[in-house]
Order: structure tokens, then sequence, then C-alpha cells
């Protein structure tokens, strides 16, 4: 009975909305990187921190009253994060549930004992972390009983670790050195136990030497090898000095070599935290488009995206291009767009909107395309081909559109030799270089437009020009001028008593002005029929 | 007929040939070298090399003479520059189009004495641009205007005693609607700019505007063929 109790209650959880918002939301308030409830967090804890130091040493002269009741309220708050963050470590449900379905399909008994185990262990694994000890340790100094945990109270200064990310930055960079570091770190013991033991022998008092204990010896060697040199012991006999010379000299070295090792690691790094902090700004972004190659086509489109306000990130391997890219304050990531990995940080399985292969080389724009569709069966593939061979690769890869460079070129001219009014006009809309502009217009479910005619809704009068309009409808087979388009039909300049449906899509030329004022118009048509029904 | 000379072995040459109607246009595909001359007539195209630093040589084959339109497409724009300098030198009215690979030649080129400049990158990123903003849109203008589907964009001067002459554009697109879209209309008497045709501003037509409209080839002729009439017999509507 208690088992199925359990299980009962571990699908509860599973099920309850409000129980998943409610974890949800305190894990991206302690946890979640992604999260800007998080980063308000931090700054509070931050200030939090600090001021619990400062009010803790003032303690000490008894400058500040009430400070055991702000050291009440600040300890009940680092009490509540730590169990909140013991909360949202592991999932006990989800944990209860994997096992039971486990033991369902085995056929074997639920044994409570072994899942209780499994639980406890995951909650001891989060006790014993790192981050969660210095939490404990930040907290037990204000417990008066134990006074001696007083001296901890620098504990609290190191909680820091965990709310500013500069400062997880520098020991993930000092742990991806730490086979460099061991090494060093063996090399100075080694020579410090050779100084110490030499200085001993030499400096003994017997030899006329300072030196009366092994520590000495120790703390001659280290103070020696640092470079500092206090002068409280100083070799007095040749032996000594010649060790101190030896030590010296390794000292140096030792600092080089450690200085070459973190700015090094600094250098290797910096790369990763540039993209990293990139990675982190476009998550902010509702949807945004990844342009890879920022070649002359990468910039042209660059430049038009950044005009219409829409988000856009360039990925290049060439350096120069990149430096050309941040100088125009565009997000950048100096890395190869054919790698999954990258593609993955920079969101297309989460808010990429589309992704440009706009490289001059085809074999790359192949493979990056072929890369995105692989990770993403949904997202809209533009890519570029130079010669003519590589269309039908490109779409066999995935791509939607595929956009020659030089037969568009050839096309336009030969446009703009017979018509160039015309050809002008057509370009200039498009590129919304003059002040009308083409645009399409759906006709949604209950909007007022949908079941009238065109005379109906007059456009003309909206200072608008019905160019035609995209359908898949049936009921608009009988219509003239249809021509088929990518599985619909384009009913060019429709008669006055073609009745719209939901569906289809009107091509409007006038005033963005115009356009704007008809959509809103329709937008709050629909608003009303909602309310009304 | 216009005669166009085609200067430049490279893709955009082809695609722009390939797109001109020979019944309107007679081309000179002129190339480098006799290499590049039978290249061309592999793919069905016959070509003359010249040393195009020869003004002689340009002479010979029409420019200043016969020759309306010069496509300067090397791939070198410093040759491209040579190439619109002589020719513009030989023919002062010559309507010269060059393509351009470094943007600041754009400026020389012009200064050289082009009329038109063709950046095929910046053209390959406002394509792209446009595909993704407006995806229906490019695509039907890529299948109809640019495409294999009969739907043209036509521009239209309205001769000396057509009957459109003192007429309203607004009664002309009442009584066009079913078959040609008036887009815009060149009103000479207000300057060079086109006006689109969407009820702002009310325009007298006159001898010497420019028509822009849209529809199927058919109707282009037909409407083109009434203009200049002196009086209106038929109507292109239906």
């Amino acid at each position: 009975m208690p088992t199925r109790a359990l299980i009962y209650f571990a699908y509860f959880l599973k099920t309850s909305t409000r129980y998943q918002n409610l974890k949800k939301f305190f894990y991206n308030l302690l946890e979640s990187p992604d999260s800007r409830l998080k980063s308000y967090f931090d700054v509070f804890m931050i200030g939090l921190v600090i001021l619990s130091v400062f009010l803790l040493i003032n303690e000490v002269s008894g400058a500040i009253d009430y400070v055991d009741w702000y050291e009440q309220c600040i300890v009940s708050l680092f009490v509540v994060e730590y169990l909140l963050r013991f909360w949202i470590y592991s999932d006990n449900h989800k944990m209860i549930i994997e096992y039971y379905e486990k033991v369902q399909y085995l056929g074997v008994p639920f044994q409570v004992s072994k899942i209780f185990k499994s639980l406890i262990t995951k909650k001891i694994e989060y006790i014993f972390s790192p981050l969660a000890l210095i939490d404990l340790l930040a907290i037990l100094p204000s417990y008066r009983e134990l006074r001696v945990l007083r001296v901890f109270i620098i504990f609290r200064l190191f909680k820091l670790f965990r709310y500013l990310s500069s400062i997880k930055l520098f020991s993930e960079i000092l742990s991806n050195k730490r086979f460099e570091l061991y090494t060093l770190a063996i090399f100075l013991s080694f020579l410090i136990f050779i100084g110490s033991t030499a200085l001993y022998l030499f400096e003994n008092p017997a030899n006329g030497g300072d030196v009366k204990t092994l520590f000495d010896a120790f703390y001659l060697s280290v103070v020696t090898m640092s470079t500092v040199g206090y002068g409280d012991i100083s070799p007095h006999t040749t032996g000594g000095r010649l060790i101190a010379i030896a030590l010296i000299f390794s000292g140096l070295g030792f600092i080089s070599f450690f200085t070459s090792i973190i700015v090094s690691a600094f250098s290797d790094k910096m790369q990763n935290i540039r993209a990293s902090q990139v990675y982190l700004e476009l998550k902010r972004y509702d949807s945004f488009v990844i342009i890879c190659g920022f070649g002359r086509v990468g910039q042209h489109i660059a430049k038009q995206l950044q005009k219409d306000q829409q988000a856009f990130v360039v990925i290049d391997p060439n350096e120069t291009k990149i430096n050309q890219a941040k100088q125009l304050k565009y997000l950048a990531i100096h890395e190869d767009a054919s790698k999954n990995e990258i593609l993955l940080n920079v969101g297309i399985n989460s808010n990429a909107s589309a992704i440009l292969c706009t490289t001059g080389d085809d074999v790359t724009n192949v493979y990056i395309t072929l890369t995105s569709r692989h990770l993403n069966k949904q997202i809209r593939i533009l890519s570029r081909a130079n010669k003519l061979e590589s269309v039908k690769k490109l779409y066999q890869a995935g791509a939607n559109n595929v956009i020659q460079p030089f037969e568009i070129a050839g096309m336009v001219i030969a446009e703009y030799v017979g018509q160039p009014v015309a050809f002008e006009a057509i370009v200039g809309i498009l590129n919304e270089e003059k002040q009308f502009i083409l645009e399409t217009i759906p006709v949604l479910n209950n909007a007022f437009i949908a079941g009238k005619t065109i005379a109906d809704i007059n456009l003309a009068q909206r200072k608008l020009m019905l160019v035609g309009i995209i359908s898949n409808n049936p009921l608009h087979h009988l219509h003239k001028n249809s021509y088929p388009v990518n599985n619909q039909c384009f009913y060019f300049n429709p008669e006055v008593n073609f009745e719209l449906q939901p569906g289809d899509i009107l091509v409007v030329l006038g005033r963005k002005l115009g356009i704007d004022f008809f959509r809103d118009q329709i937008e709050k048509s629909r608003l009303k029929r909602k309310v009304k029904s | 007929m216009m005669r166009i000379a085609v200067f430049g072995y490279s893709l955009m040459a082809f695609e722009a040939m390939r797109r001109l109607n020979p019944k309107q246009y007679q081309i000179v595909f002129v190339v480098k070298d006799n290499a590049q001359a039978m290249q061309a007539k592999e793919q069905g195209i016959t070509a003359v090399s010249l040393d195009f630093r020869n003004d002689d040589e340009l002479k010979a084959i029409g420019i200043g003479r016969n020759i309306d339109v010069l496509f300067c497409f090397f791939p070198k724009d410093s040759d491209n520059v040579f190439l619109t300098i002589s020719a513009r030198a030989i023919d002062k009215q010559l309507n010269i189009i060059a393509i351009v690979d470094d943007p600041d030649s754009a400026e020389k080129l012009l200064a050289a004495g082009a009329n038109k400049i063709i950046d095929p990158y910046e053209i390959c990123g406002t394509k792209t641009h446009q595909m993704l903003t407006k995806p229906e849109i490019t695509q039907i203008l890529d299948e109809t205007v640019f495409g294999q589907h009969d739907l043209n964009i036509a521009q239209i001067e309205i001769p000396l005693g057509s009957w459109l002459e003192n007429i309203q554009i607004s009664q002309l697109t009442r009584e066009s609607q079913h078959q040609l879209l008036v887009l815009g209309v060149v009103d000479k008497e207000l300057g060079e700019e086109l006006h689109f045709v969407i009820g702002e501003k009310e325009h007298y037509l006159n001898a010497g505007d420019v028509l822009v409209v849209m529809g199927p080839s058919n109707a282009i002729t037909l409407f083109t063929e009434e203009i200049s009439q002196t009086q209106q017999k038929t109507r292109v509507v239906n």
C-alpha cells in the first residue's frame, strides 16, 4: 500500500502543473544560466554576502546596533536558498517513475529501500558538492553555540563563486590547465624539499647559521624562492648562500612558467569566452537569423537585416572578417559554421528562424546546409550557389531556396536593358528604396474581409493597389489569370467579384502607413468578432 | 532592332544573353581570346575575340556606329574601366552597363562614363534578404515576372496623337482592370519620377509620358498597339 501511494504521488507530481511551474520558477531563479531572473538574484545575493561580512566584522567593535537582527534575516535567506537548491538539485518523482517503469518492464518487485537509497545518494551528492559545502559553511558561523565556527565567516566570501561568472570562469580556466599546474606543483615541491633539506644542513646553528628547525629551513626556502626575502632568517654559510642563489633563479623560472601557463590558458579560452557571450546574447531574442560567411554577400544581407531591426549573428572562420563584423557592432562568432556544436550553441534548435549560407565556396555551403538540415528539419535554409552545377546539390542537402549571384545579376541586366523605368520601379519596391512597398496580407478567419468581394473592400479608397491573390482554395479555380506558384495559385489582378476566403493572401502595393492601417483594421475586426462570439 | 555588345566570358554574360529576346536584340559577344571563343561556341554562342584595348577593333564591331548598348562583364574592374573609357570616347550616346567586383571601383566606372553599375554581390545579398523577409512576393515575381510564366512588367511611352492624351490616369485604370494593371506613370510635366497609381494623385496623360504596366504579354502588345491609335477602338477589357 505505501509503495502504491508513493508511485501515485510521483505521478501526481509529474502531472501537477502548479508543482512543475513552481520548480521551474526556482530553477530559473537559482540555476538557469539563460534566465534574466537569475542575474537579478545573483546581484542581490552578492550584495547580501558583502553586507553580511561587513556586519559581522563590525559586530566585533560593536559599531552597529541590531547586528543580530540583520544577521538572522540574512542567514534565514541563506538557509532558504540552501534548501531550495537542495530541492531542485534532483527530481525525486522522476527517479521513482523511472525505477517503477523499469521494474514493471523487467517484471521484478518494486523495492522501496532501493529507490530511497538512490534518492538519498543523489541528495548527498548535492550536500558534498563544493558549492553546497561553501553554502553550508556560510550559514554555520551564525550558530552561536559553535563560536569556533566563526572563523569560517570568511567562507561567505567564497559564496561569491556561485554568483560571479568571472570567478567561475577563472576557476574553470585553472582546472583546464591542471596538468601543467600539477607538473609545476610537483617541480616546486621537489625544489622546496631539496632546498629546505640543504639549508637545514648548511645553516644549522652548529655550522654558524640561523636555521634551528626543519620548518625554519622550509620557511627560508619559500621566502627565498619567491624572491621576497624578509631577512629575519638569512643564510650565513657559503653552502647556504649558494643554495639561496640556486633557489632564487629557480624561483624566477617558476614564476615565469606559472605566469605563462595562466596567460596561455586565458588566451586559449578568450575565443570561447567571447563566443559564449554572443550565445547568451542570442538567447534573449525571440528569433534571429544565422549568417554563415561574412563576405560581400553576407555583408549586404547583414546591412539590410540591421535596417529591418531583425536580430542576426554572423559566423565566419576568418578572423579579419569577424573583426570587421564586430566593428560594425554585429554579433559575430569566429568559428566554423559547419560544426554541429557551433550551430547548436548558437541556437539552431531554439530561437534561430533561418540560416543563410553565403560563403563564396559551394563545398562549404553544401556542408553547412547539410549540417543545418540534419540538426533542424524545420529551419529555413537559404544558400548561395556560385556554380550552376551546385544548385541541385544544395537542394539535395536540404536548402529551401538557392540563390545564384551571377545568374541573378545577368537576369537583372537583361531586364534592365529594355525596361529601365519598369525595372527600377519593381526593384525599388522590393528593396524598399521608395516609399511604396509590396506586401502580403493574409485573410484570417473572422476578419471583416473574409467572405467579401474585391469590390466590397474597396482597396482604392484605402490608397492600396491589389496586385493579386495567392490561394489554394478550389473555390477560386474558375477565375482567370491564375499562375501556379509553389503548390498554390497566384490570381493576378483578380476581378471585382472575386470572393475572399480565409487562407487567401492578398498581394498589395501601397505606402507602409496604408498597409499597416489596413492590417490593424483586419486584426481589430477579428478581435471584435471573437468578443461577440 | 537594338544592338548589344557583350564583353567578357562569364556566367553573368551567358545568363544575360539567354534572357535577351533575339527578336528584339542583336547581340555581339566579345571575348579576350580564341580559346574563350571556342568554349562559347561549344555552348552554342558565337563569339568574336578581339583586343579591347585597341580602339580600331572596338570600332570594327560597331561601337560608335550601330551598337546601342555595351555590357562590360570582365572579371577585373580595371578591364571594365578601360573598356568604358574607350567606348565612351568613341560614342557619347552609348548606353554602358558595367559590373563591379570591388565596391570602391563603382565610382571609377561612373567617372569613366558608365550609365549603370551592377554589383552582383549586392544583388545576391538583396535577393537573399527579400527571400527571407518576403518569401511569397519574391517567389511570385521570380516565377511570373522574371520566370517562365507569361506575366511581365513593361513600360510604354504614350505616342503623339494617342487617344490617351488628356485623359485621367484613374479613367485608364478603371477601363483596363481585368487584363493589365497600371502600376505607375512617369508624368513628364512633373519630372522623371515614377508615380504609383494608388489613388493619391490624379495625373493627366500626355504624349511622352511613360506608363508602367503589368500583365500577360499579349495584353501588353494589344495595349501598346491600341494607344498608338488616335481613337479608342477596342478596350483591353473583357
